[in-house]
């Protein structure tokens, strides 16, 4: 049964076609990643999934139920969340205001409740706090509870962004590239998270350059290049499927992908900071 | 829904950096510093105002120590004396701490418990000698001095500022545990004193109630918007129009609805100026920074225009709408009595105070401070962007729609002129200079800002024109003060900027956010980057 259906779906910028109807599904309780060169168009399909970016064309289904239109808070309630490839935590909130605020939108206090701090809101303020505290402890945070985000060290800082996406009690997860930057023993860390996250019941969809890190958990792994989709399955028909190893390298050895695109230093590129919504 | 802990990971040993906790402690001490220097200058102010004050026929002492020298009889003599000494007590811990401090050795704060009994004994007994002279209106229990003595001014001050001087430094500890009480507590008893303290010079009361308890409310509604959700407003004061446009023209003579009683025509006033927030903020939304600025700039121009320009045959054009009811309770008419004004600002500002704190740490006010830090991280995580800013908008404008309603009645009209692009400057100085999204801060602010703009340049021409007379220097009495008015925010503001570009009580995160601003700068340029 598949949770996510990507159904066709294009995103232009422009004269770019950043994504290039693409099609494929997230199954329930699967950890499938996406691959692909840099400027494939991953993270724009991932902000095209939680409605930061208007689709061209084609259909994202979740659960069934058609989420394009969607805003994005209404896609998080709906039980997709997020994380981005460049750290995006509010900086100058604690560790736990962090994740309080992806509590935000299973919170229920309106606009009375918190101006007049009704018992309703003081109730629902305990709870939450301490159910972040659990999110953060569960992460190994606690520690750095009451910490500005920014002071963290940086692996703490992308463990953190789970915990704020996990704090809205998601279904599936996107993962912009969660190991990027984590040296090899964070990376073995990460991976016991991911799996944990994913025996918990949960659905895990991320992008990730590390070839180990995909290798290791992916149950299935899509490939894109240049906006499109150039191969699907499990990781072994992936590594030795010879359009993929030519988008990676054009021509040469598989073995040479464990290395090849997990360099720190890529190219510019404008997606990176999904700042702006376009029109 | 994750209701099980994900398995615990190891977290690797570090020494955790400066923490909240010692942030909070530092503010803190902010607080007491406030609480004893104010007490101070008080204490000071009310010593020297007799210099200033001319001696009238009456003129029996001049100056507190009367309250002693003219030989005090009765209950009144015990009191005095009983003052005196806690004060002098309180004075040699002071000492001893400077000494503590300054030679290195000890602790600087000793014998905790008998200053705070001496603290409180000397509160009591300088609140009781207060209440006492101003019960004797005919026979003065302390010598010479009664209510109606010219030297009111200044042995109230002096009394106040003792009494809050001893609070300050006797229980220091407890101050700086329970910061917010103590320094809202004082605020509240002094504020509530200030008709008295000043009940010889009705118009510096009445600039309490027109100028400065308006413009705190002006300052904590645009704090919302600004200083909350960060969306810079510098049409402000259209809001402010709105409510007392609303308020005026149902209690007004117009068309006014006299059956309405003012307590609920104020929640009208805020009602309609949340509307317009609304309506102003829908369009905005997509709006950051500068354009964003650009737009309330322009509304805040359209609305006193078009209440000029009579919109509607409603707003009476350049004359305004005059013969505003004055409120009342019941048969009790506020006429034009400021003090009476001034309590029920006093108490309105104490409620919207406790709103905003609520707000502050409400699900709400998180979302303002996410959508502020990170739109888009914060619409990923579930806000709705867009009703955070239009409440944000509607918030901050329902609060200048009650100092607007109060505005007009204070003064019985409204004028398209009271509602010009100085009144936004005016409150968005009040923001930036007390501490952008600091409740305290902006209550700081707004007394600053007020008591230089309409307290000091109205006054300026007197005192400048005795100084000429005295000196000869005729020419001094000619400057037109009052017309440098945009030269003083200039200057605050500039002075703010070098100095504590936070402001002057800077809320938490804003301090680090500018600190850190400056570094990521300043190394920018060093790596050349810029
Ligand atoms: N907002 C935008 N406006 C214009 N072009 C964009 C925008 N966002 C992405 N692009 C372009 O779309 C293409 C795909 O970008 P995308 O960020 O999705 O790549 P990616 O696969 O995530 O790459 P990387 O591995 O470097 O993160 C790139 O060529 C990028 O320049
Ligand atoms: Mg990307």
């Amino acid at each position: 049964m598949s949770l996510l259906e990507i159904d066709h779906i294009s995103k232009r910028f422009g004269g770019l076609l950043a994504v290039n109807d693409v099609t494929f599904d997230v199954g329930d309780g699967e950890i499938v990643s996406m691959i692909g060169p840099n400027g494939a168009g991953k993270t724009t399909a991932f902000n095209c999934i939680t409605g930061l970016y208007p689709v061209t064309s084609g259909d994202v289904r979740f659960d069934g139920v058609s989420i394009v239109g969607l805003p994005p808070h209404r896609i998080t309630a709906l039980g997709i969340t997020r994380t981005f490839q460049n750290i995006r935590l509010f900086s100058f909130m604690t560790a736990v205001d962090n994740v309080m605020v992806g509590e935000h939108s299973r919170m229920h206090a309106k606009v009375w409740d918190a101006i007049l701090r009704t018992p309703k809101a003081r109730r629902e303020e305990r709870a939450v706090e301490g159910h972040a505290l659990t999110i953060l402890s569960g992460l190994g945070l606690e520690r750095y509870a009451d910490m500005y985000a920014r002071n963290l060290p940086y692996g703490f800082q992308r463990r953190l962004e789970i915990a704020r996406a996990l704090a809205s009690g998601p279904r599936l997860l996107l993962l912009d590239e969660p190991a990027a930057g984590l040296n090899p023993q964070e990376k073995n860390e990460l991976m016991g998270v991911i799996s944990h996250l994913r025996d918990e019941g949960l659905t895990i969809f991320l992008i990730e350059h590390d070839m180990r890190v995909v290798m290791e958990i992916s149950d299935r792994i899509v490939v894109l290049d240049y906006g499109e989709k150039i191969a699907e399955g499990s990781p072994a028909e992936v590594r030795n499927n010879p359009r993929v190893i030519e988008a990676y390298l054009g021509s040469g050895a598989t073995t040479q992908m464990h290395t090849a695109r997990s360099t720190p230093l890529r190219p510019a590129n404008p997606a990176d900071d999904e700042g702006e919504r376009p029109a | 829904m994750l209701e099980t802990p994900v398995s615990p990971i190891p977290a690797d040993s570090v020494d955790l950096p400066a923490t909240a906790g010692q942030t909070r402690e530092v503010e803190s001490s902010a607080i007491f510093w406030l609480l004893a220097v104010g007490g101070l200058l008080l204490v000071a102010m009310g010593w020297f105002l007799p210099w200033f004050v001319e001696p009238t026929a009456n003129g029996i002492g001049f100056s507190p120590q009367d309250v002693v020298s003219s030989s005090p009889t009765g209950v009144g003599t015990v009191l005095v004396y009983v003052m005196g000494a806690a004060m002098l007590a309180l004075l040699a811990g002071l000492v001893v701490d400077a000494v503590a401090v300054y030679g290195h050795r000890g602790r600087a704060l000793r014998y905790e418990g008998a200053r705070a009994v001496l603290a409180l004994t000397g509160v009591v007994c300088t609140l009781a000698i207060w209440v006492l002279i101003g019960l004797s209106h005919e026979e003065p229990l302390f010598g010479a001095l009664s209510a109606s003595a010219q030297t009111d001014n200044a042995v109230w001050m002096t009394l106040t500022g003792f009494a809050i001087c001893a609070f300050a430094y006797g229980l220091r500890p407890w101050i700086i545990r329970h910061t917010s009480v103590s320094l809202a507590g004082v605020a509240f008893i002094v504020g509530g004193l200030v008709p008295y303290i000043f009940n010889q010079s009705s118009d510096f009361i009445s600039w309490a109630a027109g100028s400065l308890a308006i413009y705190t409310l002006l300052g904590l509604g645009l704090n919302v918007v600004v200083g909350f959700a960060g969306l810079l407003d510098l049409g402000y004061a259209a809001f402010f129009a709105i409510g007392a446009y609303t308020a005026g023209s149902l209690f007004g003579s117009r068309h006014g609805v006299h059956e309405i009683p003012f307590w609920v025509i104020i929640f009208l006033g805020a009602a309609v100026a949340a509307l317009f927030g609304a309506i102003l903020g829908a369009p905005t939304l997509r709006l950051r920074g500068d354009y964003l600025a650009i737009v309330t700039l322009g509304f805040g121009e359209i609305i006193p225009d078009a209440a000029n320009n009579n919109l509607f045959s409603q707003t009476g054009g350049p004359n305004g709408i005059s013969g505003i009811d004055r409120p009342g309770f019941g048969h009790f008419d506020f006429g034009t009595d400021y003090r009476y004004y001034f309590w029920a600002l006093l108490i309105l500002i104490s409620l919207v105070i406790i709103c905003m704190r609520n707000l502050e740490r409400s699900r709400l006010g998180r979302a303002w401070v996410a959508i502020r830090e990170d739109e888009v991280a914060a619409s990923a995580t579930g806000i709705n962007t867009v009703s955070g800013k239009l409440l944000a908008f509607a918030i901050g404008a329902s609060v200048s729609g009650f100092a607007g309603a109060f505005y007009g009645a204070e003064l019985g009209i409204v004028t398209p002129e009271d509602f010009r692009f100085a009144v936004s400057v005016t409150a968005l100085t009040i923001v930036v200079l007390g501490g952008i999204g600091n409740i305290t801060g902006v209550a700081v602010g707004a007394m600053i800002v007020t008591f230089l703009i309409f307290w000091v340049l109205p006054h300026m021409t007197e005192w400048s024109t005795t100084v000429g007379h005295t000196t000869g220097i005729t020419q001094l009495s000619t400057v037109p003060y009052e017309q440098y008015s945009f030269v003083v925010y200039g200057v605050m503001l500039i002075l703010i900027m070098l100095l504590r570009p936070a402001g002057l009580l800077p809320s938490r995160a804003r301090k680090v956010e500018l600190q850190t601003g400056m570094e990521s700068e300043s190394l920018a340029a060093v790596r050349g980057t810029v």
